[in-house]
């Protein structure tokens, strides 16, 4: 790795941060301070971009906050009823085989309303990437308790925090998706530090060229922040995150077809 | 045979494993391949073995104003006298009976119908294959009305078979053939009502 | 006025079962994608779809539920695909939050509703889902007339962007019959150049069904407020446009009989027979459920002394005769729920002589006028 000479000037001219978003977002998003969402989107666009897929992509986008990047995004796309974009996609990738599809949906969106669309679509193997952006609560709706939130977590409908009494178990979908025979890629990662972002990043783009392998279903599950849902605020979202949610949620690639079979 | 605006209806009556819905099926598209238009509507339920069978097969040279469900027949065929209370019902008077008399006895089908008696079981087991009932009663039938050839009834028979059933299909002509020769010599009893 | 999808006359006469006859009115329709889950007598329409699909280069899926299938219609919609489903009562019942879906984010689909009898009347032509939408219904009386409707409705889908629906049932399902099939010579329609093709990414321009319809920060859609109210007046539209019906003698009959689907075909036969003999009767049938050809049956229902509603169930177009009549005080209904033993089907109350007594003791009773 060369060092960065600091004897001379940059050749290009300096950005702001702000600027570097992906020509693929067309605004601003109307997401709260310190949510995670905006992150994921960001590094899918990019990812979409890298891998020169803008003018090949549908995207099909589920019901959650993430519902309002429609009117941000500039990929076409498929703004479909709640838990079922893995049926949709499904549709439209056997009628557009050529296309990349990908799915972006929530914990609420695939684990609580959807939870058979994304397991029969994985066992199909439908050549299509689902993202799940899992904040463990049904943040659009006001933090409500999902099929994801984790054990003692405090929700508006487990006040006192979520107990396997009375609330049961939390659901590893990426871990059953993963168990699945026709799923191709399985991981999760999360968006609560630089590094995972860039981890998450790479996972997201393996997942793509997995589907465009013909491996089957693609699932990245993103953990990702809900300050407001989670009632702290938007700078203790990333260590709130550490702290509940990557124990129940171990990050990391938890099925490759295509490393399995090298 | 038909006039231009008249349409055939036949009630074929029996019980599962006699070939009811099969043998309504070759008279129906036999008379399709001719170029007319038929209709079979099968009494939903009646596939399993013992149970009741029907099928009720329409021909006409125009599309069909029958319905699938026949308000009444012109024609019966009877396999069976366990299901045949439908023929009173439905049996237009002077309407032609075929009965398969070695289970069925004609004389009970009472006035006001031609009928015919065929021992149509004892005639299969004679041939050696005791499932071929159904078409040498078809073959009676058909030579009776003439409503299509024997070589269509015979083409359709073949055309209907799935491929692992075609070693069936010389049986199957052989009892077409002597129901067909059994109804030249078929005396039609019973009084005919005006 | 007839639903007629024109069909050369020179195809050659089939004898098929009536769910082989609307697969294949389907394909030659270019239909290319189908999803379903099975529900008898809706069944034999899936497995014909499984055969006949994969040579016409399309795809049938045996969904999981007939709310996946619903929406895996919509997705392959989406992509400007001629697409369709089916089921029957419960399973049509689970499809009603995609079916309002896709009326209000406009990606035309068809469902085939092989119905058990004609209890799903009030579900077909008013809905479960949500919103101010309505389903163009088609109720064919038998196999050959199931096979033009197919043809029709797959047009009037992409015509209006819209789910439509036919309405069929056992007899229709499972009777086999001559047909002749080709393809449909219909209008040419619009291009399809709101469909999802992928490649407008990056461009500023690329394509949204939605049924919110906010469009883009840089480039606003109607909103949920202005696109709701456009669709609202596009079923308006329709509800003018695509009334069909038949009907016979109503204009010398005192008694006219009302019936759609199957029980419309038995009507006629009824009809006919009552007529030969010389009673005064007609009959009318609806063709589209919705929309009801109100004015068509107040016309011609202004001379009729009595009128006789038909149908196998407790009196649900009864609702839609009562409100387009000429006279409400002339309506008696002679339906009723019927059920074969098995429950997948008729029972007893769809058989001319049954029908024809209902009439004919209806004709004794005296009359209001
Ligand atoms: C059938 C249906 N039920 C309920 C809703 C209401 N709803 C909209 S968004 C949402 C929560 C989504 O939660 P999640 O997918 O986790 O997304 P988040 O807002 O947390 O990102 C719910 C329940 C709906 N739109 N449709
Ligand atoms: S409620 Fe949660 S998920 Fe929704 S925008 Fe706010 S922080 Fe993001
Ligand atoms: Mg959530």
């Amino acid at each position: 790795m060369s060092v960065i000479n600091t004897q001379t000037p940059p050749t290009g001219p300096a950005q702001k941060v702000a600027e570097f978003h992906t020509p693929l977002i067309l605004g601003e998003h109307g997401l709260c301070p310190g949510c995670g969402e905006p992150v994921a989107l960001r590094i899918l666009l990019e990812t979409l971009q890298e891998l020169n897929l803008v003018q090949r992509t549908i995207g099909v986008v589920g019901h959650g906050c993430y519902g309002s990047f429609v009117r941000i995004m500039d990929i076409d796309v498929l703004q479909c009823l709640h838990g079922r974009a893995p049926a949709c996609a499904t549709g439209i990738k056997r009628m557009r085989p050529d296309t990349a599809v990908f799915t972006l949906q929530g914990d609420g969106d695939m684990v609580n309303e959807g939870l058979q669309e994304v397991i029969h679509a994985a066992a199909r193997g439908e050549n299509v990437t689902c993202i799940l952006l899992n904040n463990g609560v049904f943040g659009d709706t006001g933090g409500q308790q999902t099929a994801t939130t984790v054990l003692g977590q405090r929700t508006k409908t487990s006040l006192e925090g979520r107990d396997a009494e009375k609330h049961g178990y939390p659901i590893r979908i990426a871990d059953i998706v993963a168990s699945v025979d026709g799923a191709g890629y399985v991981a999760r990662g999360a968006v609560n530090t630089a590094r995972e972002v860039m981890r998450t990043k790479r996972l997201i783009r393996n997942a793509f060229e997995s589907q465009l392998a013909g491996e089957g279903l693609s699932l990245v599950e993103i953990l990702t922040m809900c300050p407001t849902g989670w009632f702290v605020t938007a700078p203790d979202g990333p260590d709130y995150l550490e702290s509940s949610m990557t124990a129940a949620y171990p990050l990391g690639v938890l099925h490759s077809r295509s490393a399995e079979a090298n | 045979m038909l006039d231009s605006t008249s349409e055939h209806e036949l009630l074929i009556l029996g019980i599962g494993g006699q070939g009811i819905q099969l043998i309504g099926k070759t008279l129906a598209q036999a008379a399709t391949s001719s170029g007319r238009h038929a209709m079979l509507a099968a009494e939903y339920g009646g596939e399993m073995r013992g149970g009741p069978s029907q099928a009720t097969v329409v021909i006409g040279e125009r599309p069909l104003r029958s319905l699938p469900i026949l308000a009444s027949a012109g024609s019966a065929i009877v396999m069976h006298d366990r299901f045949c209370g439908v023929v009173p019902e439905r049996l237009r008077a002077g309407g032609l009976l075929v009965v398969n008399s070695s289970i069925v006895d004609p004389a009970a089908a009472g006035d006001g119908y031609r009928v015919g008696g065929l021992p149509a079981t004892d005639i299969a087991r004679e041939l050696g294959k005791p499932q071929t009932a159904g078409f040498i009663m078809l073959g009676a039938f058909n030579a009776l009305t003439g409503l299509v050839t024997h070589e269509q009834l015979v083409d359709a028979m073949r055309s209907l078979l799935p491929p692992y059933r075609i070693e069936h299909a010389d049986s199957n002509a052989a009892a077409l053939l002597a129901g067909s020769d059994a109804a030249r010599d078929l005396e039609l009893s019973g009084t005919v009502a005006a | 006025m007839s639903a007629t999808a024109p069909v050369a006359e020179m195809a050659p006469l089939e004898l098929l079962e009536g769910s082989t006859a609307i697969a294949r009115a389907a394909i030659l329709s270019n239909c290319r994608f189908f999803a379903g889950y099975p529900m008898s007598p809706f069944t034999g329409l899936l497995e014909n779809m499984a055969k006949l699909m994969p040579a016409a280069g399309g795809v049938c899926i045996n969904a999981e539920s007939e709310i996946e299938g619903v929406n895996m219609v919509i997705g392959a919609a989406s992509t400007g695909a001629r697409a369709a489903t089916g089921s029957c009562g419960q399973g049509i019942a689970l499809m009603q939050e995609a079916v309002a879906e896709a009326a209000l984010n406009e990606t035309p689909l068809v469902i085939f509703n092989m119905a058990r009898n004609q209890q799903d009347y009030f579900q077909c032509t008013r809905g479960g889902g949500w919103g101010d939408y309505r389903t163009l219904t088609l109720a064919p009386k038998d196999v050959p007339e199931a096979v033009e409707h197919t043809q029709l409705l797959f047009h009037l889908a992409d015509k209006y962007r819209a789910p439509v629906i036919l309405y069929g049932d056992p007899l229709i399902a499972q009777t086999r019959v001559g047909v002749r099939l080709a393809a449909p010579d219909l209008e040419p329609l619009a291009p399809k150049d709101w469909a999802l093709d992928g490649t407008m990414g990056g461009t500023g321009k690329s394509r949204q069904v939605w049924t919110w319809a906010m469009g883009k920060v840089t480039d606003p859609g109607l909103g949920p407020d202005g696109h709701w109210r456009a669709v609202a007046d596009k079923f308006e539209m329709i509800a003018a446009a695509e009334q069909r019906w038949e009907s016979a003698y109503a204009d010398e009959a005192e008694t006219l009989v009302i019936a759609f689907g199957s029980a419309a075909k038995f009507t006629e036969y009824v009809v006919d027979e009552l007529r030969a003999e010389g009673h005064s009767v007609g009959w009318f049938r609806p063709i589209t459920l919705w929309p009801f050809p109100g004015a068509a049956l107040a016309q011609a229902t202004r001379s009729s002394r009595r009128v006789l509603v038909y149908e196998l169930n407790a009196g649900q177009m009864l609702d839609d005769v009562r409100q387009f009549v000429h006279d409400r005080d002339t309506v008696r209904f002679i339906g009723g729920v019927s059920i074969h033993e098995s429950g997948l089907s008729y029972g007893p109350l769809l058989d001319a002589p049954v029908l024809r007594d209902r009439i004919l003791a209806a004709m004794a009773q005296p009359t209001e006028r």
